[in-house]
């Protein structure tokens, strides 16, 4: 079995197991399950971002450009929430665009002052916004209506499973574009992005485009954040939720998608468990990741690929196999 | 003859020491040019004026009949002008194969295709695989570049800089720390380039230098020192007591290295 097919099978592996747990869960689970899986999409948002080397810090920003939209067109005007959310992945790709003509000429530590400021200006609007109530938020906010399919979502299983489904769409088709040619010049900037200018590749447009499509996405996960908790408030753009998502994509493992699924569905269960169980649980939570940073420096995801190449590599350079 | 590149009274300075000095040099298609000097005579400064890495402070680049010196590296190498670097600077964590491929992607303008897989770019993969073929690489084409050799990725660095198929390559010490077997099967490669392919290389060993040139450029404190056919520049004065110094001349005319 090769690296990615590994890598795919954890994926696959993860997916099914959200959906048979979310099958026999009760209602507080399923909406754990939910939870987690728009925080994985989000995280996807932010891997296909890192493909190309960039690592933002104000990935919630665009998560909060994706809520407000869906928000403010919902209960603001009254629109359907299906346009809704069609706005707000437009929203969040034109945004994403915006701020990426400048932000991705940037990179490194810079680029993470960037995107961080600008999402913190986002987050300065909403928390003042009186159209949006400021710091207190605004509830009511509807979710999709799929009743003329038979689908309730306000019924909290068929909501997760239906997040649960869009995660794995979102996972499949970002499979697709990270393995496409587009994808591996991707990586190949996050690997040398002097020698993919010096091969005539225009590094800007790669990254511009990167960032853009992550912001569509990630504005995706946004617009069902605050269906799942009928409630948009400023805390959805805060540094806070960039750095729960950050946290997530690299425990799991920068770079392989899968790993920041694992990640996140490992972030909201542990967060569940540990707040039940101490009044301070975000020290054990960061002492938990700071022991699987140090033990497992490319992630859950990553250094088990790792481990599985070294093996594989071993076995096929065996005492007698020296030619394999 | 058509001048395929040139550079007019082309300077560049860092600070107060000047490594390149009001260079003005022609390059005529399909002529191969070696650029011999002492370390630190602004051998790779000139390249990376040339190729784009740098910009230079005063002066012009023209490739054929188009001013360049304002274009970037990616936009000039997308008109023609490859190079290889004196350090590896490859994809160290892709196989030889993805490597070039890669490279060829980008030069045949494939690599915003997002819906299919690479695996699915048959040109571009049979390219990598010719080039692989020609730079000797075909035997370790799906090794990880990191696990190869120094040499071995020495030659890949040369394969990249041919899969962007190149109207002007440019060549940084192509067999720096090589072994004697694989500089002799670089040797044989930058002999048999296209005839229509102008190559400037940047060499330390003679051998090559007087095999392989039909001019050698000494350059000596940024600026050119002399030029001339490898005949007039073996039996140079200024040549034997400004490079060569306490190297023998002996060296010049094919001794060992």
């Amino acid at each position: 079995m090769t690296r990615h097919m590994l890598r795919r099978s954890i994926g696959v592996a993860l997916l099914i197991g959200a959906l048979v747990a979310n099958r026999f869960a009760g209602f507080f689970a399923q909406d754990l399950i939910a939870e987690a899986a728009i925080l994985a999409i989000f995280a996807l948002s932010l891997d296909l971002l890192a493909t190309s080397g960039l690592v933002s810090f104000g990935h919630a920003g665009l998560l909060g450009v994706g809520g407000y939209i869906f928000g403010g067109l919902t209960v603001l005007l009254g629109l359907p929430p299906a346009l809704g959310v069609l706005a707000a992945v437009a929203g969040g790709l034109a945004v994403a665009f915006v701020v990426g003509l400048f932000a991705v000429r940037t990179t490194g530590a810079f680029f993470i002052m960037v995107t961080l400021a600008v999402a913190e200006m986002f987050f300065a609007w909403a928390f003042r916004s009186r159209m949006f109530n400021g710091a207190d938020g605004m509830g009511g906010v509807p979710r999709l209506d799929l009743t003329s399919i038979g689908v309730d979502l306000n019924d909290p299983a068929a909501f997760a499973l239906g997040a649960v489904l869009l995660c794995a769409v979102i996972w499949a088709l970002l499979e697709l574009v990270v393995a496409s040619p587009f994808g591996r010049t991707l990586d190949a900037i996050r690997q040398n992005a002097g020698r993919v200018s010096a091969l005539g590749g225009r590094v800007f447009a790669y990254r511009l485009a990167a960032f853009t499509v992550s912001g569509g996405v990630a504005a995706l996960a946004g617009a069902l954040k605050v269906q799942h908790t009928n409630f948009l408030s400023p805390d959805l753009a805060s540094w806070f939720a960039s750095g729960d998502v950050l946290i997530a994509v690299v425990i799991g493992g920068i770079g392989t998608l899968v790993g920041g699924m694992l990640g996140a569905a490992a972030l909201v269960l542990l967060k569940d468990v540990l707040s039940g169980m101490v009044g301070h649980w975000y020290l054990f939570l960061g002492a938990i990741f700071i022991t699987v940073a140090i033990a497992m420096p490319q992630g859950l995801v990553g250094s088990l690929l790792n481990y599985w190449d070294a093996r594989r590599a071993r076995t096929a350079k065996g005492p007698e196999g020296e030619g394999a | 003859m058509n001048v395929a590149l040139e550079t007019r009274s082309l300077s560049k300075s860092f600070g107060s020491l000047a490594a390149t000095r009001n260079v003005s040099l022609a390059f005529a298609q399909g002529t191969r040019t070696a650029i011999i000097g002492p370390n630190g005579a602004g051998k790779t400064t000139f390249f990376n004026l040339l190729a784009g890495n740098l910009r230079p402070d005063g002066g012009a680049i023209l490739l054929g009949e188009r001013d360049v010196t304002r274009l970037d590296l990616a936009e000039r190498a997308r008109l023609g002008i490859a190079r290889s670097f004196q350090r590896n600077n490859l994809f160290p964590e892709q196989t030889v194969r993805e490597n070039l491929a890669l490279a060829c992607a980008l030069q045949a303008g494939q690599t915003s295709i997002f819906w299919r897989a690479m695996g699915t770019l048959r040109a571009v993969h049979e390219r990598a695989d010719a080039i692989a073929e020609r730079v000797g690489l075909t035997d370790v084409r799906f090794e990880t570049v990191r696990r190869l050799s120094y040499g071995t990725q020495r030659q890949l660095e040369v394969g990249l800089a041919l899969a962007c198929d190149p109207k002007v390559l440019l060549l940084d010490e192509p067999t720096a720390g090589m072994s004697p077997e694989e500089t002799a099967r670089m040797r044989a490669l930058v002999g048999n380039l296209p005839a229509g392919l102008t190559m400037v290389i940047i060499e330390h060993d003679m051998d090559i230098v007087m095999d392989i040139a039909d001019r050698i450029i000494v350059l000596d404190y940024g600026s050119v020192l002399v030029q001339g056919s490898p005949a007039e520049i073996r039996s140079s004065d200024i040549v034997r007591e400004r490079y060569l110094g306490e190297r023998s001349a002996a060296h010049l005319s094919g001794g060992a290295a």
